[in-house]
């Protein structure tokens, strides 16, 4: 019952607090709104929560006509061959065998366009990326394809630097179909090699384009693995959850700082010492001021959790594993909280807990991929990013997004719990040894 | 009722409280008068339990409060000297919470509020937040708070301090009254007016020591040949006192803000001479105050200083 009144009563000032109220509720909604909005382009989001196709256009820099007259010249010219037959046709197998196999185009949205244009497409941000054929490309590749030479073929693959998943797609993509095409390429070489040494002579020759057109199946199959887009089963993040979880866990995290100075405004206010002589003990004070962070962390997560259902339309997922994660984050938060409160008791001033507001829970923040998406960051932030409590929190929440189930998550639920125990643990510590000292 | 046995307090090389023993009976309001740093508050601290003390004894009810606690924080109600509240909470928020930490709820928590807001004569006011409050408000509210259980022993530490005549006159008025109905009261305070209206025994206390204790009028035979002399002047200077010290029959003199505060074994005697006296030092008199032998004059006879230097 006491400590009921103590955490109610806590309760209640943090509530009437306009400017925490502010900071706390208000902010990361407004933020996660914003940054969702923003950073929409960061992410592959589609309005029916598959992927979205990215747009991209396609620049050709050879002429068709051109590249065939040479390419058959040369033929005539170098090898005494007359391939007048186009089944092998590099611009079908790029266009219709790679770019309209059925894994790509659900990822891309092709057009072909000027390059001037295209250029223009990607800084007014209307497509994600520019894939450029060269000059030469067709007699390049039918160099390749149909005689023992090879040419060397660059494509150009142009990205947009605020969209840098969709860039990693196209660019991707593009490894794969030109890897594909150098093993098929280097199986031709072999075949024609391993003819000359059998003496086939020139008859290998004429039933190169029969070959290479059963070899060139092998670029419609071509499979797209992309790890950070999909994984098989699973569902995407949108920026919208993204940023959802990301404002909502480092938004918690200022619950902490808020409990950070419950215990030393009740001393500065003289309610403690009042309570103390009201027969209140220690244990009771620090478990309300426990249960009043935790709730007021709990509050918040509810809050957001139902805003950016109802007003960004992000599904949250499995409602148990939601439960008990936002239970274990909470956990985590009031204990934190605790702890910040005892050394903020501890050292008599409010610096501690300034400090954790104004600069731990940014720097929190921003190794956990509150900030941006730790995709992004380098690998050594990468490593580092367990150590931020909202970290944890986000990598659980965007599994539990993307359709993982509740035993995918208990490794993170425990890290929260047990951080949210060591931490009260310490704060219970150092309160006591504080009271004792004064005693 | 409380009894106070040698005690002690050091802070460090501090001697904040330096051997005080008194006895608080039951029903009466206990006076510790002494200026700012006497140790009034420490002495406080130590009954309520909130310091240990670094040598000494407090029983209340025959029994060490250093040993069970529990049986004086049930009874005891203490009016801290600061405001101890909830500023961001509504009057009535505040009184509710401290009365649940006392056991109160339901039915009986509500009546006990109207009636802790009758007496302390908010009643009005317990919907807005204590923030909106004038210190007079506030200073009542702090005295609300600690009756809301009826403890049996009720501490004020300086609870007048800082507020306007008309609260200061209520607070007065309501430690008469809860002590009408019998409840004991420890009342500390640098104001001698005060002690000398509400208590029936007062410790005089001065750097950690009592120096006087008794009734006010056991007190003031200390000093019954005294006559106080207040002059509030335009023109005061540091060694004014020792000019008025030259005046025969003059015992003592201090000096207040712009007020000398003169005793001497016949006022009306002496009115002429220190007239005189305040001419010669080129100062102007703005109002000249004689009273009869009082608690200021005792504290000024024991100690060579005023009251609230």
């Amino acid at each position: 019952m006491k400590v009921l009144s103590i955490i109610i009563k806590d309760l209640k000032i943090v509530l009437s607090d306009k400017q925490a109220i502010i900071i706390t509720m208000l902010m990361p909604l407004i933020l996660m709104t914003i940054l969702s909005m923003a950073l929409k382009g960061s992410f592959m989001d589609s309005d029916d929560g598959g992927i979205e196709k990215i747009p991209v256009a396609l620049v050709k820099q050879y002429d068709e006509g051109v590249d065939s007259k040479i390419f058959i010249k040369t033929l005539e010219k170098r090898l005494n061959i007359d391939i007048s037959r186009d089944e092998v046709n590099p611009e079908k197998m790029f266009f219709e065998d790679f770019l309209g196999n059925e894994e790509v185009s659900r990822l891309i949205d092709f057009r072909i366009e000027e390059e001037g244009r295209a250029r223009d497409l990607l800084n007014e941000g209307q497509i994600s990326a520019i894939i450029i054929l060269p000059e030469k490309y067709l007699y390049d590749m039918k160099i390749n394809l149909l005689t023992p030479f090879r040419n060397k073929v660059d494509f150009k693959v142009l990205t947009h630097p605020d969209r840098p998943v969709a860039g990693e797609i196209v660019t991707s993509l593009m490894e794969a179909y030109a890897n594909t095409m150098s093993s098929l390429i280097i199986g031709k070489n072999v075949l024609i090699e391993s003819a000359s040494a059998n003496d086939l002579g020139g008859d290998s020759f004429d039933h190169i384009d029969e070959i290479m057109e059963g070899m060139t199946d092998l670029v419609a199959g071509i499979k797209v693995n992309i790890d950070n887009v999909a994984v098989e089963g699973r569902r995407t993040i949108k920026s919208t959850e993204y940023y959802a979880v990301a404002m909502m866990t480092m938004f918690i995290l200022y619950a902490a700082g808020q409990g950070g100075r419950m215990l030393l405004e009740e001393k500065d206010n003289q309610t403690y010492q009042r309570m103390v002589i009201a027969d209140i003990s220690k244990s009771h004070i620090l478990t309300g001021k426990f249960f009043a962070i935790f709730l007021i962390a709990s509050i918040q997560i509810v809050i957001m959790l139902a805003y950016s259902h109802f007003a960004l339309k992000v599904n949250w997922g499995n409602i148990k594993s939601l439960l008990v994660l936002s239970t274990a984050s909470a956990f985590s938060v009031a204990g934190l909280g605790i702890f910040i409160g005892s050394l903020t008791y501890r050292a008599e001033n409010y610096r501690l807990a300034n400090a954790f507001e104004s600069v731990i829970i940014q720097v929190m923040a921003f190794l956990g991929g509150s900030f941006f998406p730790l995709d992004f960051m380098p690998e050594i932030i990468r490593k580092i990013s367990f150590i931020s409590l909202n970290g944890v929190g986000l990598k659980a929440y965007l599994k539990i997004i993307s359709g993982y189930g509740f035993s995918d998550i208990l490794n993170y639920v425990s890290i929260l719990a047990i951080a949210g125990i060591l931490f009260t643990l310490a704060g219970i510590i150092i309160f006591n040894r504080e009271v004792s000292k004064n005693a | 009722m409380l009894k106070v046995e040698n005690l002690y307090k050091n802070f460090g090389n501090i001697a904040a409280v330096a051997g005080i023993s008194f006895e608080v009976k039951r029903g009466e309001v206990f006076g510790l008068l002494g200026p700012n740093g006497a140790g009034k508050s420490t002495t406080i601290s130590i009954i309520s339990t909130l310091l240990p003390p670094s040598r000494g004894q407090i029983f209340f009810e025959g029994e060490s409060i250093f040993e069970n606690s529990r049986n004086l924080r049930q009874k005891l109600g203490i009016v801290p000297q600061d405001i101890a509240l909830y500023p961001t909470l509504t009057g009535y928020e505040n009184l509710r919470f401290w009365g649940n930490l006392y056991g109160l709820k339901g039915a009986e928590l509500k009546k006990r509020i109207n009636e802790v807001a009758e007496i302390i004569g908010l009643k009005e006011r317990l919907k807005d937040k204590v923030e909106k409050y004038s210190g007079g408000m506030k200073r009542r509210l702090n005295i609300g708070a600690a009756l809301l259980h009826k403890p049996d022993l009720l501490i004020m530490d300086e609870p007048t301090v800082g507020i306007d005549p008309q609260s200061r006159s209520h607070i007065l008025e309501t430690v008469l009254k809860l002590n009408a109905q019998g409840m004991t009261i420890i009342y500390t305070t640098h104001y001698m007016e005060e002690a000398e209206e509400l208590c029936s025994r007062i410790c005089i206390m001065d750097e950690g020591k009592i120096i006087a204790s008794g009734t006010k009028q056991e007190l003031v035979e200390l000093v019954k040949e005294r006559t106080r002399i207040n002059i509030k002047l335009d023109n005061i200077s540091d060694n004014m006192p020792q000019v008025f010290k030259e005046i025969t029959g003059v015992l003592d003199a201090a000096i207040l803000d712009d007020t000398v505060t003169l005793f001497g074994e016949n006022g009306d005697i002496l009115l002429a001479e220190i007239i005189s006296k305040v001419l010669e030092e080129k100062s102007k008199i703005q109002s000249i105050d004689i009273h009869k032998p009082d608690l200021e004059a005792v504290f000024l006879h024991l100690t060579g200083k005023a009251l609230r230097d």
